[in-house]
């Protein structure tokens, strides 16, 4: 099999196991529906992933190094098997557990593909496998989201664990009559910094997709496959940044370059003007510009000069997987909390909106009552307000109401979703500080 | 090129977006203010029996909300249910007892001014003074709930 097909196979299963970190992300609203849970419940289908990934990822970096080879195929097979079982799970209970497994068959394929990568260059150059094993993580971890988004609308949520098992059996050949040898040197120090500061970009790049996400499905109602398609602008500019990526200096340059241009991006998602998709595309268009600078050149940064690399490639999934879940439990409240207490607020102003109407007296208060109870069986998500208009008149009084009341909704979601986004920006900045720091660390 | 000028080119384009989004009105939300329940309303016109009856019970619910120093919204979401009636009274750090006395009073209050406006009749106006006065608080809130589908 020739380097470059290996190669092509090895990056397709780091951006599975990867991409599992956010796939399932626009799946969430179908999940939380089909197993009648609330959305900090549901968000453990994430973090559960993430958390197990970011703990098992540096003891799988250690097994990994010495039978590289046997390390990949047995990861591969764990999380293909747990792929099937997350797709066939009868309960959430099992969904989440099934997520555990295939986190640590993930952490396994993961950091036995770096040295796999080495050896199906011939061993010639490291630079290049850690630029192919960081470039298919960005794309994996950028592309989940949309992929996702695209299967959940078209075959089911499930669809996007059943579709995982065989893609990832396929990655199995990368192993045929492939010999890599074990490292015996000692792995030496992580590059403390250059982690940490993946840990805060990570933690707000969740931010960017998984609040993003549930903004468009959940709050303004767009379908999963929409929202896909909208969210692909983020690893569209991912992608392009990476292609030019050159242009902007050295790595360290290049990290704190895609940190502004993050915590940019998630300012003005913090700062919406309105209510529709088309408001998210610069946002987008930075967030993604600054992923595709940073996560690759950090990585390369937390690589550079250390060997074994399996290990400290180890150390950059553990610092990545921990950002996403330091990202998911701060900000999930802060969100939940918010968007409380901005419907009560849209709640009692839509009722001023009933009340206030010119649709005839009569019916006002059937109104008013109609859409509360919407809200109330709603029960912490955002209610579909235009179904107490279903079996009403099409009249213009009742038209220019419905409007006004989904309006005022849309206006309380967006401004539920401000803080968490500057919450991110922050935690964006905030990684700048590492990365001025690991410009004195030395290579090891 | 210096190794700044992409770093302050990415603070640039940064700032240029968060700051235009700003002006645009990005961080302005406020929901749409609810009216002063003591202040007067405009008057509206009506016709038929059930739409006047409609006019008084918005009236009474001002009446009660400008006497609870609630919002007529506020108000009016808790008339679902004894339970959200009584969860109303104890975020106003009141009894129940009170808020029930207060709607009823601004009822009968509303119904008297109707009736001397000549807005309803004697008939409908004894109906909604005995409704206000001897039902138990839990049919009475039925009753409201229901007032337009009873005059249909």
């Amino acid at each position: 099999m020739s380097g470059r097909r290996r190669r092509a196979l090895i990056g397709l299963g780091i951006g599975l196991a990867l991409a599992d970190s956010s796939v399932v992300t626009l799946a969430l609203p179908d999940i939380l529906r089909q197993f009648d849970v609330e959305i900090p419940e549901v968000a453990w289908v994430l973090t559960s992933y993430n958390l197990v990934l970011a703990l098992a990822a540096v003891p799988a970096a250690y097994a990994a190094r010495r039978r590289p080879v046997p390390a990949f195929a047995i990861g591969t097979l764990v999380f293909a098997a747990a792929s099937l079982a997350c797709g066939l799970a009868p309960s959430f209970g099992v969904l989440v557990g099934a997520r555990c497994v295939q986190a640590v068959g993930g952490a396994l394929l993961v950091c036995a593909a770096l040295d796999l990568l080495s050896e199906a260059d011939g061993g010639h150059s490291d630079a290049r496998a850690v630029r192919t094993w960081a470039s298919a993580g960005v794309a994996g971890a950028a592309l989940g989201p949309a992929a996702g988004g695209i299967l959940t609308e078209t075959l089911g949520w499930e669809s996007i664990f059943l579709v995982q098992a065989p893609l990832a059996l396929v990655t199995l050949l990368a192993c045929w009559r492939l010999r890599v040898r074990p490292l015996a040197e000692p792995a030496g120090r992580p590059n403390v910094p250059a982690n940490l500061a993946l840990l805060l970009v990570s933690g707000a790049l969740t931010a960017a997709l998984f609040l993003l996400v549930l903004l468009l499905v959940d709050g303004w109602r767009i379908s999963p496959a929409a929202a896909g398609i909208v969210v692909t602008i983020m690893p569209a500019a991912a992608i392009a940044t990476s292609v030019v990526a050159g242009r902007f200096g050295g790595l360290v340059t290049r990290a704190a370059c895609g940190c502004v241009l993050i915590a940019g991006g998630l300012t003005a998602l913090g700062v919406l003007p309105g209510s529709a998709w088309w408001w998210t595309i610069a946002p987008q268009i930075l967030v993604g510009a600054g992923l595709g600078l940073t996560l690759s050149s950090l990585t390369e940064r937390a690589l550079h000069g250390r060997s074994p690399q399996a290990v400290h490639g180890g150390w950059t999934i553990a610092a990545r997987h921990a950002g996403v879940v330091v990202g998911l439990l701060l900000l999930t409240p802060v969100f939940t909390t918010a968007l409380d207490r901005n419907e009560d607020r849209a709640l009692r102003a839509g009722a001023a909106a009933v009340l206030d109407s010119s649709i005839p007296p009569l019916d006002k208060l059937g109104v008013a009552q109609d859409v509360l109870a919407l809200v109330r069986a709603a029960d912490r998500e955002v209610p579909d307000v235009r179904r107490a208009f279903d079996d009403r008149p099409d009249d213009e009084e009742y038209q220019t109401l419905e409007e006004r009341l989904v309006s005022e909704l849309d206006r309380a979601v967006t401004a539920a979703f401000s803080r968490p986004f500057l919450l991110a920006a922050l935690l964006a900045l905030a990684a700048l500080v590492p990365i001025a720091v690991s410009r004195r660390e030395p290579s090891v | 090129m210096t190794p700044a000028a992409p770093l302050v080119a990415c603070v640039a384009v940064a700032v240029a977006l968060a700051g235009s989004y700003v002006a645009l009105g990005g961080t302005s939300y406020e929901p749409t203010p609810v009216a002063d329940p003591c202040a007067p309303r405009p008057a509206r016109e009506t016709s038929g029996t059930g739409e006047r009856v409609e006019v008084v019970l918005l009236a009474a619910a001002d009446e009660t909300a400008c006497e609870l120093g609630v919002s007529r919204e506020d108000l009016v979401i808790a008339l679902r249910s004894v339970d959200e009636l009584e969860e109303l009274a104890d975020r106003e750090g009141r009894s129940r007892d009170e808020l029930e006395d207060a709607l009823r009073a601004g009822l009968v209050r509303a119904v008297d001014e109707a009736r001397g406006e000549n807005l309803i009749g004697e008939t409908t106006a004894g109906a909604l003074t005995f409704a206000a006065e001897r039902l138990p608080l839990g049919l009475l809130l039925s009753v409201l709930r229901g007032a337009s589908s009873f005059l249909d």
